[in-house]
């Protein structure tokens, strides 16, 4: 029961983690009726640009001592002599990195929105209105030109980049049951979850997240009423990549950097198909569905099998369902 | 020049070399073909025996995609069970004569096309290219259990039999071109001659718009998945030729990459036609050697090039997948047909 509970709390950090990176196919999906099959690799480059401004960059010569690691007399007197792995010492080296992880964050922030923006106005914008075949294939032909575009900027080993919480061991007890974490998992679940609450409201109550579902409900009705529909893509496309920057900037602190964060996004899509492709609930759902899964299995059967339970988890639901949890069924006319 | 195409009865309406250029076309194709290997050198014939093997892989890949209208990015997990079911079979019985090896590889990849297939019956476009993108990544992680690995050697992959002719060893590459050619020929001529016939034009009707054909009569399931089997069997064929023609085969030969290159080679090539994936084929995979010469060229042979020749081939591809969708949605053979359209006209008309 105790290691039950346990790969359960594990499946729901992974969870939210998919989840981050799933609402990005599903912002671009909902504007634009594109879905990326490159998302993974614009999270790929989030976690590069995040490796490049919070490691490369800080430690560049022309940067201030402080961004380095930032050591004021009153951290030096918090952490005293504190033990090592001790909550303490975690949170006063977390406090020292903060410069330069605000600094990384930033960064692939802003980078990957600009790629984005790159992609969304060379790529996508001419094929607008070609088949959605046309519209697939092209972010197929995306994810090679980002891999190999990555392969060529970064040389391709696994590098270890600052986490974005500190990381000390949590113990408690649940059911009488021993269980521990990571405090650094459980900042990325809080920022990721704040992350996917924060889009959902921004979508329903702000004018932007209007024009946005007006545009997915029914584009040629929203240019009638006024609304400017290539920005609403534009807009899509910054939601999606900087969303990815943060789940990249996570995933590379949690597993190290490498290509196969790429891959890892390709997964990703598998998720978004079972929760419904327009749908942000359906897609938490499957998101903390397939986590939970995935977490089972590796517990159970090992973790070459965990990694393609999201694969045969689409496979069962969409025999089942074709539209997966919650997304709307597509009416065709012949 | 022609200035149309003069029919008197209806066995000639069907007929497939419905004109001269397309009968003497094929007749110097097949002496070209015959020729070549006489006079190139062995690198040539490598690369020569891929491409004979990529085309027979493309055009099965063509009959789902291009004829049959259902997308797939999981084709290189047929391939990988023709591949391997090959492998499989010699290493039981090491004598199997090859054909028979081949025959069975297709029928097995063909059984593996059904069985991923059923998606099919409930969903398309995208869900399809998602579902069949699954299946890719199952049947490798199944290939490369432990439990199969005495016959498929697991994640470190296997060395492959060669194919023996009547005591003879196909071991030379020029013997083994001659292995691969007639093989494909066979099967590029099946395609285009199943595509005249009710069944293809039956996948052709589904492609236009499924809820009509069904509308006028076509069985929409039985088709998608007969549709299925027979791309599969192509690719299968294609992986069992890989493995006579390759001496070891990797699980992640097959993998998503594979599968995508396919795809790229039958965009570049033209959707729906026979001479598309030809086209592709051999403009993809001649890709990587134009690179490799320019990168001598520009440093000189310099060694440290390698590590920019393979990333910059990736992103070669990707904008060539995106440049032929802006630009040449029809692919290669448009600009084939167009070029032939001007030279019959000319100088008339454009």
């Amino acid at each position: 029961m105790g290691q039950f509970i346990q790969y359960m709390i594990n499946g729901v950090i992974s969870g939210s983690v998919l989840a981050l990176i799933a609402l990005g196919i599903v912002a671009v999906f909902k504007a634009t009726k594109v879905v990326n099959f490159a998302h993974g690799h614009l999270i790929l480059f989030g976690a590069y640009f995040y490796f490049t401004f919070s490691v490369v960059l800080s430690e560049a010569a022309f940067m201030p001592d402080w961004i380095r690691s930032w050591d004021p007399a009153w951290l030096q007197a918090y952490a005293g002599d504190a033990a090592m792995f001790s909550p303490k010492a975690a949170i006063a080296s977390w406090v020292s990195d903060l410069p330069r992880i605000l600094l990384g964050l930033i960064g692939a922030l802003a980078a990957n929105a600009v790629l984005a923006l790159i992609i969304e106005r060379l790529v996508m914008r001419p094929l607008l209105g070609q088949s959605a075949f046309a519209m697939i294939l092209s972010t197929v032909g995306l994810i090679w030109v980002l891999e190999g575009s990555a392969g060529l900027i970064w040389t391709a080993e696994a590098e270890q980049v600052p986490a974005l919480g500190p990381n000390f061991p949590i113990r408690f007890e649940l059911f009488d049951q021993n269980l521990f974490l990571f405090s650094g998992s459980l900042v990325n679940l809080v920022v990721a979850l704040l992350l996917f609450a924060s889009l959902m409201l921004v979508l329903r109550y702000t004018r932007s997240g209007v024009a946005i579902r007006a545009t997915a409900e029914d584009q040629s009705t929203a240019y009638a009423m006024g609304i400017n529909v290539p920005r609403v893509f534009s807009t899509a496309w910054l939601v999606a990549s900087t969303t990815g920057a943060v789940a990249g900037a996570i995933l590379a602190s949690r597993n190290g950097l490498s290509p196969a964060i790429g891959l890892f996004g390709l997964s990703v899509l598998a998720v978004v198909l079972m929760g419904g492709l327009d749908s942000f609930a359906g897609v938490l759902i499957a998101s903390m569905l397939v986590g939970i899964l995935s977490s089972m299995a590796q517990w159970k059967l090992g973790g070459g099998v965990a990694e393609i339970v999201p694969y045969v988890a689409v496979l069962v639901v969409i025999l089942i369902r074709p539209h997966g949890f919650m997304g709307q069924e597509e009416i065709e006319r012949i | 020049m022609i200035t149309g195409h003069f029919k008197t009865d209806y066995s000639a309406d069907e007929g497939i070399w419905s004109n001269w250029p397309k009968r003497w076309g094929l007749v110097a194709a097949l002496i070209g073909l015959a020729i070549f290997p006489f006079m190139a050198s062995n690198y040539a014939l490598l690369l020569a025996g891929q491409i004979g093997i990529f085309i027979v892989a493309v055009t099965g890949l063509n009959v789902l995609i291009g004829y049959t209208g259902l997308m797939s990015l999981g084709h290189g997990a047929f391939f990988a069970v023709g591949a391997y079911t090959t492998v499989a079979i010699h290493h039981e019985w090491p004598l199997t004569f090859p054909l028979i090896t081949l025959v069975i590889s297709t029928v097995v990849a063909a059984a593996f096309g059904v069985l991923f297939g059923l998606p099919s019956l409930r969903v398309k476009g995208l869900y399809l290219a998602v579902a069949t993108l699954s299946a890719n990544f199952i049947i490798l992680f199944l290939i490369e259990q432990d439990w199969l690995a005495e016959w498929t050697g697991g994640v470190r992959g296997t060395e492959t039999p060669n194919a023996v002719f009547f005591g003879i060893e196909l071991v030379s590459q020029q013997a083994k071109y001659f292995f691969i050619m007639p093989v494909m020929v066979l099967m590029l001529l099946f395609a285009q001659n199943l595509f005249r016939t009710r069944f293809g034009r039956a996948l052709i009707a589904i492609r236009d718009k499924d809820y009509s054909a069904e509308i006028l009569g076509i069985a929409l399931f039985s088709y998608k998945l007969k549709s299925f089997a027979i791309s599969a069997a192509y690719c299968g064929a294609a992986g069992s030729l890989w493995a006579y023609f390759f001496p070891a085969i990797l699980p992640e030969d097959f993998g998503l990459n594979m599968s995508i290159t396919l795809v790229v080679c039958l965009v570049a090539g033209g959707m729906g036609r026979t001479l598309g994936p030809i086209f592709g084929t051999i403009l993809i995979l001649l890709v990587p050697e134009m690179l490799k010469v320019v990168a001598a060229a520009i440093t000189g042979g310099d060694a440290t090039s390698q590590t920019w020749v393979s990333p910059t081939r990736d992103i070669l591809f990707g904008l060539m997948i995106i440049g032929f969708l802006i630009f040449e949605p029809m692919g290669l053979v448009n600009i084939w047909d167009r070029f032939w359209r001007f030279m019959s006209r000319w100088p008339f008309a454009k």
